[in-house]
């Protein structure tokens, strides 16, 4: 008898903690305790015991009772804790509210990732004027003459005032580099700045020429600054805006403003510099061209050629974007879509 | 740019195990831009040599034959519907898995085994076009193979080896050189390489005239003509060329087409120098070089009519201009069917002339490119040697009978003095003087050395603008040297405070309060505005700057304003979205307030500007008016900058009649905020949405040196809402309501808020239902309810009195 109640509290107990829901609890209960419940079946045997034996057995098996009832109601509280009060059809499936999102041109945000990186090398930001005269635009950029960038189908000047002296006559900017000059001669050297901002050039578009686009410049002056510290800055900015070492190459490239002038190359991301359809099977893709800032246009700037020099750096935005997310039409910074701008938020 | 390197190999020494990867790497490294490097004899990958053995019909096809033909090892049967097949004819055969292209177009496809109406056929006989040999075999007609008997090559050579085409073409980016006129021909490359990798250059000789007689030049402008050489040459004769000149005309691009011809642009593609032939027995009595009469009349070899402006620079004879110089010949001067003697032209002429005349007549040739990139005059010397020696090869009878060399214009060659010790510090690195002399040598400059550096005279074909000061040499040095060659150096700096920078940050800080904290989007519009928005938005057009030459005749205009372009947007976005918000920031410009800050220049008034557009449907422009006036209103608060008021003080020529504020700082109106007019919008196309604008100049305002916002210690004990409805004028404004309340000074009256403003049923004419909510609390106590009610009950006495409120029944 003793043994059989021993066996019945074990099995009752492991009987409670199985059931998982209030029902399942409410059967068990019912097997333990209820009118035909196995409990209850042991307490009707009591009579037909020795007289002796009685009183302890009824008291044994009513310990077990107790015991297994208080089982039942701690695992009912457990159970009522589980259980959720909302419905089991709730779909979690559904999607979330969209919170209302606006956001910054993606050329801003890669003008500003490019802004955080050269502030934190110690950079000013610039801006200039977009209006220029001709004499900011090319005579003091070393632009001989006659250049071919100085004619209407190149650039667009303004009318009323597209004829005259180079002082006179003014032009939407062709470049930013003209502002550069703007800094210097109002600034003491050494000179360290970046002045990022929109270009128009008179052309027939595509999808990879615009007539109004993104440039962002860097300049350095200082007394004996060689171009291989140019290619260490340069190295150190691109692995930030990538958030990763990005190998860098020079090499020799022409822009009247730099002498000498290089076309700069990074590594190809996404080959790893194997040669992909990205970087035409080279394993390098041409993102800026830089250089040392031309003597001329250290002179205009009221700087003697022979004392500074510097090193310079121009990066096309439009095509570092177009980059970083695969944009295939330079046309769409332009064209106010939001269904274009609201990609990038 | 396409180079042959079997051709450079004539003028430099290259050596056969030179690795070509590695040449691409280095010109690419140190000169120009080498964009692909492409060995000619792949593009004919198992295309052969194959011999007609028998030709037999095709059961199932009249057009169809069924050629036998020995491939070298083999005899096969190949399937063939040419026109000119026979029995012992020699014919390109391109066999399983060569690339053709079918009938000369589309891309190439694979060869394969095929049945041809149900008979087998090994790959395929080719016509001249469907393996790019067209130029060099063309066909009479369309369904002509290509006939290769009088080739010396068995049946089974490959065709590339059969016709000569071991060769490798270099593509050069155009871009990359178009500061070096010496480069445009493959001397110059060879050049480049002889001094890259220390190899010998070979030299041309001078041509020296066997004849006395003078042909007659005359050379009118000097200036746009420094040289001319003119010489008469008889015994000759419009034959093809021989095969080799052909083809390497044809491997870099250019299509042969007789004798006299291919020697002018072999010449042209040898030295980059262009030269020219024209029929002697048309020119008249005598060539001169001149400018064009205004309206002087010209037909070109391309058949174009041309009427000359006097800009325009021509090659005339007695009776009038017979070629454009250095553009394009004319069509009845120049080599024709029955031409026997030439006038060979070799001359130089000024580079800007002629790119503009290029440009003026969409005319631009091989000749005009190089030309517009200012060649030297004493390459004519190398052209005419050049030439002379390939009419002796090509026409052993020739004789030159007159010859006239003009050279009014000598090239001055560039002196320049670099020191030692400058060009050390700037190269960061000493490299030795033997190496810099080498090398400098190597390129066509004289170095001879002084006391401090060295004296250098630059080469004539580096001194038409490209070479002329010391930074020039360090560039020569540091590129042959080799870029790749100098060790990466730090930056040092020197650390001289903090950059404090508060306009530029406040932009961006406004910019980052727009997008994240009111969710609106920027957009970028072109300066230029469309005249439709133009109009819509502007009572006229003073002061407005307009472009000279603008992308479309109805955006002439440049920004004075950003709301004409923010309003096409809407315009652009309407089709997709019923509600947006939008802003620009950008520069305006107007044709006022000149200023002279920098030396030189006078520049119209620049400002930044932001504009903002807030639009949704037109039902409930309460609505949108109050996000843009929130978002515009919160923005000084959240950007640390100096607040502005609004106030109405003239309304914007686009704003509706009652809907607008002006933006004032200081009492300067700085800005507008305002529903866009319905007939504005209809003009401008907006067809549906409403629009609220804003326009602010942000030059005005003024950024916190820091930030200014005050801790305020958190109420002890509780505030209390307490909101109040009632009805007004509808004419009373809220600021009269907010100003009736707060009127009485109760320090347990914390604030009055808006709540809301009804309009409508159950509400009289007249009048509106506004309720607001008084914040009613004490820093010494809780109130309790009696005190609560006191205060409000205060507040609506002074409503009633002030504004004639009254509590809804």
């Amino acid at each position: 008898m003793k043994e059989k109640l021993d066996a019945l509290l074990k099995e009752g107990a492991a009987k409670i903690e199985a059931a998982q829901t209030e029902a399942e609890l409410q059967e068990v209960k019912g097997a333990l305790l209820g009118k035909q419940g196995s409990v209850t079946e042991l307490l009707k045997e009591i009579p037909k015991l020795d007289v002796a034996v009685r009183p302890e057995m009824g008291k044994a098996i009513n310990n077990v009772k107790n015991l297994l009832a208080e089982q039942i109601e701690g695992r009912r509280e457990a159970l009522k804790l589980k259980a959720s009060e909302i419905p089991a059809d709730f779909d979690c499936t559904i999607p979330g509210f969209q919170p209302k999102i606006g956001g910054l041109h993606p050329i801003t945000q890669m003008c500003y990732d490019l802004n955080d990186a050269f502030r934190s090398m110690g950079f000013e930001v610039f801006s200039g004027p977009e209006i220029t005269s001709e004499y900011y635009a090319f005579d003091n950029l070393n632009f001989p003459p006659n250049h071919p960038a100085r004619e209407s189908m190149d650039t667009y000047w303004l009318e009323g005032h597209d004829s005259g002296s180079a002082s006179d006559k003014l032009c939407l900017r062709p470049h930013l580099t003209g502002d550069s000059v703007r800094y210097m001669q109002t600034h003491k050297p050494p000179y360290r700045f970046v002045y990022p901002g929109r270009v128009y050039r008179n052309e027939t578009t595509d999808a990879r020429h615009e007539r109004a686009f993104f440039q962002y410049e860097a300049l350095i002056v200082d007394k004996d600054f060689t171009y291989t510290a140019g290619k260490v800055m340069i190295k150190s900015i691109l692995s930030k805006v990538f958030g990763q070492d990005v190998p860098v190459r020079m090499r020799a490239g022409f822009f009247p403003f730099v002498e000498p002038g290089f076309e700069i190359d990074m590594g190809c991301l996404v080959c790893g510099g194997k040669g992909c359809s990205v970087c035409k099977h080279v394993g390098w893709i041409e993102i800026m061209p830089g250089g040392t800032p031309h003597p001329n246009v250290l002179r205009a700037a009221g700087l003697d050629p022979d004392e500074y020099t510097g090193f310079y750096v121009n990066i096309g935005l439009d095509r570092l974007v177009m980059m970083r997310y695969g944009v295939d039409d330079v046309r769409l910074f332009h064209s106010t879509d939001l269904r274009f701008l609201k990609q990038f938020n | 740019m396409k180079l042959s390197l079997n051709w450079i190999k004539d003028y430099v020494k290259i050596p056969d195990d030179m690795d070509l990867t590695r040449l691409a790497y280095d010109l690419t490294m140190s000169t120009v831009e080498v964009e692909g490097v492409e060995r000619l004899a792949d593009r004919f990958n198992k295309i052969i040599v194959g011999e007609i053995i028998e030709v037999l019909p095709h059961p199932n096809a009249d057009k169809l034959r069924i050629c036998r033909v020995n491939i070298g090892e083999e005899v096969k049967d190949i399937v063939c519907g040419g026109s000119n097949l026979e029995a012992g004819m020699k014919v390109v055969v391109a066999c399983p898995g060569a690339m053709v292209r079918w009938h000369g177009e589309g891309e190439p496809v694979e060869i394969k085994n095929a049945k041809l109406r149900g008979v087998e056929s090994f790959g395929m006989i080719c016509a001249s076009v469907e393996v790019g040999l067209a130029d060099l075999f063309p066909a009479a007609e369309e369904h002509e193979i290509m006939d290769v008997t009088a080739l010396d090559a068995t049946a089974g050579t490959p065709i590339a080896e059969a016709l000569d085409l071991d060769d490798i073409i270099l593509e050069i980016d155009n871009k990359s050189m178009t500061n070096r006129p010496d480069l445009w021909g493959h001397y110059g490359i060879a050049r480049e390489i002889a001094a890259l990798y220390d190899l010998p250059l070979v030299e041309f000789e001078k041509y020296v005239p066997e004849t006395t007689e003078e042909y007659d030049v005359k050379i009118l402008d000097a200036d746009r003509c420094p040289r001319y050489i003119g010489a008469k040459i008889l015994g000759l004769s419009v034959k093809p060329s021989p095969f080799e000149m052909q083809s390497r005309i044809w491997r870099v691009g250019m299509r042969p087409i007789n004798a006299l011809v291919d020697i002018t642009n072999y010449v042209m593609l040898a030295t980059g120098q262009p030269t020219h032939v024209f029929d002697s027995t048309h020119i008249i009595d005598h060539i001169e070089v001149r400018c064009a009469a205004a309206g002087e009349k010209l037909q070109l070899l391309n058949d174009k009519d041309l009427q000359l402006s006097a800009d325009d620079l021509v090659i005339a004879d007695a009776e009038g201009a017979v070629a454009l110089a250095g553009v394009m010949g004319g069509a009845k001067d120049s080599v024709l069917p029955e031409t026997e003697s030439v006038i060979l032209e070799v001359a130089n002429f000024e580079s800007r002339g002629i790119r503009r005349t290029a440009l003026r007549y969409d005319n631009r040739t091989e000749a005009s490119s190089r030309y517009e990139k200012a060649i030297d005059p004493e390459r004519c010397d190398q052209a005419l040697s050049m030439a002379m020696e390939l009419f002796a090869e090509l026409y052993p009878e020739m004789k030159v009978t007159a010859f006239k060399d003009l050279y009014c214009n000598k090239l001055e060659q560039k002196e320049i003095d670099v020191d030692f010790d400058w060009l050390d510090r700037r190269l960061g690195k000493r490299i030795p003087q033997d190496v810099v002399k080498a090398k400098l040598g190597a390129m066509g400059y004289e170095v001879t050395f002084n006391e401090k550096g060295m004296h250098i005279i630059v080469p004539t074909w580096r001194s038409t603008g490209d070479v002329s000061i010391k930074a020039d040499i360090m560039e020569e040095v540091a590129r042959m040297y080799g870029y790749e060659n100098f060790e990466a150096t730090t930056i040092t700096t020197s650390f001289d405070g903090a950059i404090n920078q508060l306009d530029t940050d406040l932009v961006r800080k406004i910019k980052e309060y727009l997008a994240f904290r009111c969710n609106m989007q920027e957009i970028f519009t072109y300066p230029w505005m469309s005249e439709e928005c133009v109009n819509a938005l502007m009572p006229n057009t003073d002061g407005v700057l307009a472009l000279a030459t603008p992308p479309s005749p109805s955006e002439k205009y440049i920004k004075s304003s950003l709301l004409p372009n923010i309003c096409k947007a809407i315009v652009k976005n309407e089709r997709n979205f019923d509600e947006f918000d939008i802003f620009e920031e950008a520069q305006v410009y107007l044709d006022k307030d000149y200023t002279d800050d920098y030396p030189g220049e006078k520049l119209p008034c620049q400002k930044k500007h932001l504009g903002c557009a807030f639009v949704g449907n037109s039902d409930n422009i309460s609505a949108l008016f109050r996000r843009a006036k929130g978002v515009i209103g919160m923005m000084p608060r959240y950007t640390h900058m100096e607040g502005y008021t609004f106030e109405k003080v003239e309304k914007p020529y686009w704003a509706d009649e009652t809907v607008w504020l002006n933006i004032m700082l200081n009492g300067k109106k700085i800005g507008d905020l305002a529903l866009l007019s319905k007939k504005a919008a209809l003009a401008c196309g907006i067809k549906v949405l409403s629009a609220v604008l804003v326009e602010l100049d942000m030059d005005a305002l003024v950024p916190f040196k820091s930030r200014t916002n005050r801790f305020v210690r958190m109420p002890e004990f509780p505030m209390n809402d307490y909101d109040l409805s009632f009805l007004v004028d509808s004419m009373v404004k809220w600021d009269e309501i907010y100003a009736a309340a707060m009127s009485k000074n109760n320090a347990l009256l914390r604030d009055v808020l808006f709540v809301d403003e009804y309009k409508g049923k159950q509400i009289p004419v007249g009048k509106k239902s506004i309720t607001v909510r008084l914040v009613i609390g004490s820093d010494e106590k809780t109130l309790t309810g009696d005190e609560i009610e006191q205060v409000a009950n205060s507040v609506l006495k002074r409503l009633t009195k002030t504004i004639g409120a009254e509590i809804r029944a």
